[in-house]
């Protein structure tokens, strides 16, 4: 120290060590060390800009998540001709669960944990996935979360963030200030408020708006509407501005079909399928049945429906499809029924096959051979050719022999001579069958595509099926015109055969059958009127009245084989079909009845069809005009036709029953209806 | 050479020189304006966030203000105890810094994966024992050099000698606490005032070239690893720093959302407050992320204002020094600007990419409540090294 304070005197005042001059140089050189250092930084920092600042300052821009929104948009209503909400869409939201923010500070997680269980999120699940997902930032863990629901949330939350800051409860201990990562998407999610009602006419509409099966698909550009966005873009002093382009809501339908109507239609399709349910062997009461009512002189459906029903809210829901005939390879049904089991351990590739079935249209998409519904076409082309008289009397000796086949009558023994009306009522084979040879198999091929068989009606449903495997004349043979007289060996859908009976009875005019009355906008305006339209002219209005006459006698003919169907108080004219599916002599049958009411001036009519009933003896139309009955019986006191013919004290107790009205105001019943035991 | 930076010296106290017992106001003008624009800056930055998370746009700022407030109290304080005192309490302090860190084993506070912080009872604030260590160091540092002496460090035992202490608290940092880069600080403020002090210079730098030689062996080695896994996050972030893009999903993401907002800042910025990238896009923008905002929001110019701001700052430490009254005073001020210039060196390094990530505060300007409230403290004893010793201290000592 001494010697130091010698050498370096200078740097010493009064023997205190001091900075020297060395030390101070050093300095200098450190600070230009760091001086050189920040250079170095500066540069670096002006390199950055001039070779990266364009992409970087694109690059900030893009990444400006808001920048550009999809705001989703409401799909049409589907609404019944009475004002009823068939299929709604509602503004609901998803529960989007970001991992990372939760899992930021171990006290986030149980609170979290708790607010998304309130929301009805499964706790253990959602806790597994978020410990498994650390890093995920986008989960939807829950969909559809009404907007009450969501809001009641919200609030509760905000009340306890704020109860919790003034109370200074701790962080740690505080419940709802620690809920992290839970936030919420909007959307609309399709409601059909009344499940399973005319699911097979509405189709569904799940996730991405697309509509599946019925109005939803056929309409499917029209319900939709276009998608708005929300994106930002930055003014000249580099502010973020926003602009919006609102969402354009879907177009809403309004249907011909009536909601009160469906619900009848469909609560006595569910009586008879719980009736026979089960009863020869397990499973549905049939293996469909249909029914269509329709406006007798506009096409306008008033209700469709067919078996087995499903919700529409529910589409995929398995549970639906028990008891329906599994089906073959290539997708037809067999004789053998699905139990719970089979649905249980239902593959994966099956499973669309069999939804599908169950989401079919039975009325628009399946044919069979519609049997003796037909026979009044057959009647009626003989009659608007000429070929046949009114006054013609057929001979039925039980059967008749043609190309070698035996083609048997219901009674082989035979019932002597018909005039045309009772050929109907009776509903003879052996008579059709001479009829259609007077007929000519030139006039029967052209009729029936008069009678637009095995072609498309037009109807505004999805997977309308066609079943032309049309036969020319030249190629037809003597068996298959004799068949066809009376609805065997020719396919047609349900709609077919409703569409052209109407216009057999309305005067011969062939209306293209509709659902959808009107289009309007999502603020009610109406942007298209659907008018009944007349495709074509069928049959003349003279044969059209002799087909009235006729079909009358099905229903009150002493050996009318729809006396069954015949609503109290009513007067009401159809035919019934019984038809053997293929292969022939199984016992198996689809039996039918199309009715018209009130049958002086014929307004509605109802076509049932019932497909192999759950029953020993197959073969009874029974079955369907029971259905046909119990529909007319509510449907026409609804429609404000009053009836026209007397009462019996067991209908008016029946009547009363039911909670229906008598509305006969005519005179005292005559003895008219005191016939005895009809012809079975 | 000598006659000229003695001159300049001699001109500079005569131009600049302080009055001897008075406040050093061109200092105190530098850390006011640097701890005001900081705030500035810091509300600007991490308001976005403060709002989504706290739901206080001024979170961040409120808190920090409390630090800043306390800290020019302690700084005013400090300013006014003669320095000889921290001779006298050196041992004590170094001690103190040890003992903080040890605390971190018991009672450390887990924040962001790293156990950094003390929780102080009581109170809704934690310690940081890194930068109670830091001025621990500089502190028990001087003295020890004073002690030894020049000649000593000539030597390499005397160097290495003089260096075992700042390491030993360096190491325990690194290990203990996990923080690699106060480590890093804490040799470099020892390092730096053994270069100050010794009388050679070829020493130095050859251990500075070696060092520098031995990091980019290490990142080679690193680079040329098959096995990715086994790096740990060290690896992984020298991985990131050659290729940010590459990792721009995870390691890399920080880094590379700030070299996008320094990008898209260009000369003059978007203006102050209107940075994107604070919107969520770099996390926790207000902490030691904070120059890329600065970048973005005012640009090339705000972003060198700042750095000539912070050489301003050096020079007048440097001033400071070289007038100091003993030899003392002057090592303190030189532990002070190695402390402050490699901190901000480390800071902007990383924000420009041109080191490997690793988490180094901007000085006066990043979040922080120990950072602010120790740096502040340090600016005192540098006020009160500029104040001077009173006269019986002074004739305490000649005698």
């Amino acid at each position: 120290m001494r010697k130091n304070r010698v050498v370096d005197g200078k740097n010493t005042r009064g023997g205190i060590k001091r900075f020297t001059i060395s030390m101070q140089r050093k300095l200098v050189v450190l600070l230009a060390i760091v001086l050189l250092a920040f250079i170095g930084l500066g540069v670096r920092l002006f390199l950055v800009n001039r070779d990266n600042g364009q992409a970087y300052s694109m690059q900030v821009l893009s990444q400006q998540a808001y920048a550009n929104q999809i705001i989703p948009f409401k799909r049409g209503k589907i609404i019944d001709c009475n004002g009823t909400v068939l299929a709604d869409s509602q503004l609901v939201y998803n529960v989007i669960v970001d991992s990372k923010a939760i899992l930021e500070k171990d006290i986030y997680m149980e609170p979290t944990l708790d607010a998304l269980e309130k929301l009805g999120v499964n706790r253990s699940r959602i806790r597994e996935y978020i410990t498994n997902h650390a890093s995920s930032q986008y989960y939807i863990a829950l969909k559809n979360l009404s907007y009450q629901d969501r809001k009641d949330y919200l609030e509760e939350v905000e009340k306890g963030i704020a109860a919790e800051k003034k109370a200074n409860v701790p962080a740690a201990q505080r419940v709802y200030s620690n809920i992290k990562g839970i936030w919420f998407e909007s959307g609309y999610s399709r409601i059909y408020p009344h499940n399973e009602l005319a699911c097979d006419v509405l189709g569904f509409s799940g996730s991405g708006n697309v509509g599946t099966g019925g109005l939803e698909e056929y309409y499917n550009d029209t319900l939709n509407g276009t998608i708005g966005r929300k994106y930002g873009y930055l003014d000249d002093a580099l502010n973020m501005e926003e602009t919006m382009i609102e969402a354009k809501d879907g177009n809403n339908l309004i249907l011909t079909l009536d909601a009160n109507i469906q619900s009848i239609v469909q609560k006595y399709l569910q009586k008879h399928n719980d009736e026979y349910r089960s009863l020869e062997h397990e499973g549905l009461g049939s293996n469909n049945v249909g029914c269509i009512v329709m406006d007798v002189n506009s096409g306008e459906i008033l209700a469709m429906a067919g078996t087995p029903f499903f919700d529409l809210n529910h589409p995929s829901d398995l549970a639906a499809l028990w008891g329906m005939p599994k089906l073959d390879a290539n997708d037809e049904p067999t004789d053998a029924y699905l139990s719970y089991k089979d649905i249980l351990l239902m593959s994966e590739e099956d499973k669309p096959r069999y939804l599908n079935a169950l989401w079919r249209n039975f009325c628009i998409s399946d044919y069979y051979e519609p049997g003796s519904t037909a026979k009044p076409f057959t009647v009626a082309m003989g009659l608007d050719t000429g070929t046949v008289s009114p006054d013609d009397m057929y001979f039925c000796g039980g059967y008749l022999m043609i190309d070698g086949f035996k083609i048997k009558c219901h009674n082989v023994d035979g019932d002597g001579w018909f005039t045309v009306g009772q050929a109907v009522e009776w509903s003879c084979n052996v008579c059709l069958m001479q009829m259609a040879e007077k007929i000519g198999k030139e006039f029967f091929t052209k009729f029936q595509n008069v009678y637009n068989f095995g072609l498309k009606t037009g109807i505004d449903l999805a997977d309308e099926a066609r079943t032309d495997q049309f036969v020319s004349d030249s190629t037809m043979t003597d068996s298959m015109l004799a068949t066809n007289s009376f609805g065997q060996n020719f396919d047609c859908t349900m709609i077919q055969l409703a569409a052209g009976f109407c216009s057999l009875i309305n005067g011969g005019n062939y209306y293209e059958p509709h659902v959808v009355k009107k289009i309007t906008s999502p603020s009610g305006v109406t942007l298209k009127t659907i008018e009944p339209r007349v495709l074509k002219k069928t049959v003349s209005e003279s044969t059209s009245e002799l087909i009235r006459e006729y079909t009358i006698q099905v229903v009150e003919g002493h050996n009318g084989t729809g006396f069954s169907a015949r609503p109290a108080g009513y007067r009401i004219g159809g035919k019934t079909g019984t038809a053997e599916t293929l292969p022939r002599d199984n016992g198996e049958y689809v039996v039918s009845f199309i009715g018209y009411a009130p049958a002086e001036d014929p307004q509605i009519a109802c076509y049932v069809v019932v497909d192999r009933p759950n029953v020993d003896g197959q073969d009874d139309p029974t079955f369907a005009t029971e259905i046909v009955r119990n529909i007319f019986t509510e449907v026409l006191p609804y429609m404000g036709i009053y009836m026209s013919e007397p009462v019996t004290d067991a209908e008016r107790e029946e009547l009363e029953e039911w909670g229906l009205e008598v509305t006969y105001t005519g005179d005292e019943p005559s003895d008219k209806w005191d016939l005895g035991e009809p012809y079975q | 050479m000598v006659r000229f930076f003695g001159s300049i010296s001699d001109r500079i106290r005569e131009r600049f020189g302080r009055r001897r017992g008075l406040l050093d106001y061109s200092l105190l003008f530098i850390v006011l304006f640097l701890l005001a624009f900081g705030l500035v800056m810091l509300y600007s930055a991490s308001s976005y966030e403060a709002s989504v998370d706290h739901g206080d746009s001024a979170y961040y700022l409120k808190r920090q203000l409390v630090f800043t407030i306390f800290g020019l109290v302690l700084m005013t304080w400090v300013s006014t105890v003669p320095y000889t005192m921290w001779k006298k309490l050196s041992v004590l302090a170094y001690f103190v810094s040890i003992g903080l860190i040890l605390l971190v084993i018991p009672f450390g506070m887990e924040v962001n994966g790293a156990k950094r912080w003390i929780r102080i009872p009581g109170l809704p604030m934690q310690l940081q024992p890194a930068e109670v260590a830091k001025i621990g160091v500089i502190i028990f540092s001087a003295m020890l050099i004073e002690r030894l002496g020049r000649k000593n460090l000539r030597t390499l035992r005397g160097f290495i000698f003089t260096m075992i202490p700042g390491t030993l608290v360096a190491i325990m940092l690194w290990r203990i606490t996990d923080n690699l880069s106060s480590a890093i600080i804490v040799v470099a403020i020892v390092y730096g005032m053994c270069f100050v002090a010794a009388p050679d210079y070829l020493k130095y730098f050859v251990l500075g070239a070696v060092v520098i030689v031995l990091a980019g062996v290490l990142v080679i080695v690193i680079v040329n690893t098959s096995d990715t896994n086994s790096l740990g996050f060290r690896g992984e972030r020298i991985l990131a720093w050659l290729d940010p893009q590459a990792y721009a999903s995870g390691k890399g993401y920080q880094t590379i959302q700030a070299l996008y907002a320094i990008g898209s800042g260009g000369i003059f910025g978007k203006g102050l407050g209107q940075s994107m990238q604070k919107l969520g896009f770099i996390p926790e923008a207000q902490n030691d992320m904070i120059f890329s905002i600065i970048c973005e929001e005012l640009g090339l110019f705000g972003a060198i204002s700042i750095m000539l701001m912070f050489v301003l700052l050096l020079w007048r430490f440097m001033v400071i020094a070289n007038s100091a009254d003993d030899f003392y005073g002057g090592m303190l001020v030189v532990g002070v600007i190695t402390h402050i210039s490699v901190q901000v060196i480390l800071n902007i390094a990383v924000v420009t990419n041109s080191i490997p990530n690793t988490g180094v505060t901007l000085p006066f300007i990043s979040y922080g409540g120990s950072s602010v409230f120790f740096l502040l403290s340090e600016i005192g004893i540098v006020l009160s090294v500029a104040r001077g010793l009173r006269e019986e201290e002074l004739r305490r000592m000649e005698s």
